[in-house]
């Protein structure tokens, strides 16, 4: 029906599909992404194609989500509630559709996050020299919203734990970011410690309970001399899981 | 299970859109194992998996105002959102690409894995005026390389390099087979 227009839609529905299996190149995925925040009808198909394909991976053998998955989701829910006016998320209010497709906070963000691998490459390239024998157990704290990497935990053979800074590090004046850590099966998270501007915070882990594949650290701002519950109030500013290497 | 049909995506988005935190939580319940799974089978790795999916839902929550019934199908919506969370984590994170020929011929194959509604052979499918444009009659029209081109992008995530790789097929033999693949499945579905 729009045959006689300049647009192509025949092309760009293809490219919808190929959108769909993931198979664009990044730059015709960009370049794609910009076309469909301003087409409904680019949306629509690949909702559609999105929808068809689904019929092939409903058939996969299903993995139960975990409940504390829900919870998780609940309390970030909890936490973006909090913080109405938060100057630090822009675009809290969504403007139409064009926000999802082009958030170029999460396009940055993605980026930056490729950036982690080469910044934990180095970072254990500096460190293994002269502090630290080689890293066993490491994690990449990003931020919630965006995936920017902030910090890297690290531990080794010298029963110490780091926490170390990516880059420059805001914390709002009377606050102070609270470090915690939680494992499966821990009823509530644990406080590590309070983290000061640009600092590297040690830890002795032979305070702490074995570190266990996929345990979740994050970091809350809290008041200044730690969250007066004993457990995180605050918003999460990075969060994630630890691996063993 | 009924994995689609009773459940009314469209109008969960629009709760969510209102701000109502049970609407996100139901389609939770309705999804998220399914989110899991699908993304568990792109990325292999269960810890970022479940991130993918907390984030999914959290961007959902902020998102669904710019969903409307004018842009299509929800289910396909939410799965476009996860699905491209879960192939950008894919960027930061190793696995492994493995062909397995078999199970995912058999994912479109109706006959391996029944579900609620499931005629007994390909050709009743096609007779069925409510299952003309499936997409998985259509898959069956592809020659079996083909169709494993697309299914190794869908379910597995593999990109374009990987599958050429895997099935020891030039890179613009695998793209072109891609593109036609689409295009046939297109014109099956209308």
């Amino acid at each position: 029906m729009n045959k006689d227009t300049h647009h192509t839609p025949d092309i760009d529905s293809d490219l919808s599909g190929q959108y769909v299996l993931g198979t664009l190149s990044p730059e015709e995925r960009s370049a794609f992404e910009l076309e469909l925040a301003g087409s409904v009808e680019l949306q629509k198909a690949v909702n559609q194609w999105q929808a068809h394909f689904l019929s092939v991976t409903d058939k996969l053998e299903p993995i139960t989500a975990p409940q504390p998955l829900s919870a998780r989701i609940e309390r970030t829910l909890d936490e973006l509630e909090k913080q109405p006016s938060n100057t630090t998320t822009s675009a809290s209010t969504p403007n139409a559709f064009l926000s999802f497709w082009q958030n170029l906070a999460l396009w940055r963000g993605i980026s930056a996050a490729c950036l982690v691998v080469a910044v934990v490459m180095g970072i254990k390239l500096q460190t293994f020299e002269p502090t630290l024998s080689e890293p066993t157990y490491i994690a990449v704290l990003v931020a919630p919203e965006d995936k920017t990497p902030g910090w890297v935990i690290q531990t080794s053979h010298t029963n110490q734990m780091q926490l170390v800074p990516l880059g420059a590090v805001e914390i709002p004046k009377g606050k102070a970011l609270q470090f915690w850590t939680k494992a499966d099966g821990w009823d509530a998270p644990v406080s590590l410690g309070l983290v000061k501007k640009g600092e590297t915070l040690n830890i002795d882990i032979n305070k702490l309970p074995a570190l266990t594949e996929n345990q979740l650290f994050e970091l809350t701002i809290e008041d200044e001399t730690g969250s007066s519950t004993g457990k995180p109030t605050g918003p999460i500013t990075s969060i994630g899981r630890g691996v063993s290497i | 299970m009924p994995l689609s049909t009773a459940f009314d995506y469209e109008s969960v988005l629009q709760q969510c859109a209102k701000g109502e935190r049970r609407a996100l939580m139901e389609l939770y319940e309705q999804e998220a194992t399914r989110l899991l799974t699908v993304v568990m089978r792109i990325l292999k790795n269960r810890p970022l998996a479940e991130d993918v999916v907390h984030d999914a839902f959290i961007k959902i929550w902020k998102n669904a105002g710019t969903y409307n019934r004018e842009l299509g199908s929800a289910r396909g919506w939410v799965y476009t959102l996860t699905r491209n969370l879960a192939l950008n984590a894919l960027k930061y994170s190793q696995r492994e690409v493995l062909a397995e020929p078999d199970f995912l011929l058999d994912l479109c194959n109706d006959r391996v894995l029944a579900s609620a509604c499931q005629p007994d052979d390909i050709t009743d499918l096609a007779d069925d005026p409510l299952h003309q444009a499936s997409l998985q009659t259509c898959l069956e029209h592809l020659a079996p390389e083909r169709k494993l081109c697309v299914l190794h992008a869908y379910v597995d995530g593999y990109t374009q390099q990987e599958i050429a790789k895997l099935l020891d097929k030039p890179l613009g033999t695998v793209k072109s087979w891609i593109k036609r693949s689409l295009s046939a499945l297109k014109e099956c579905l209308q």
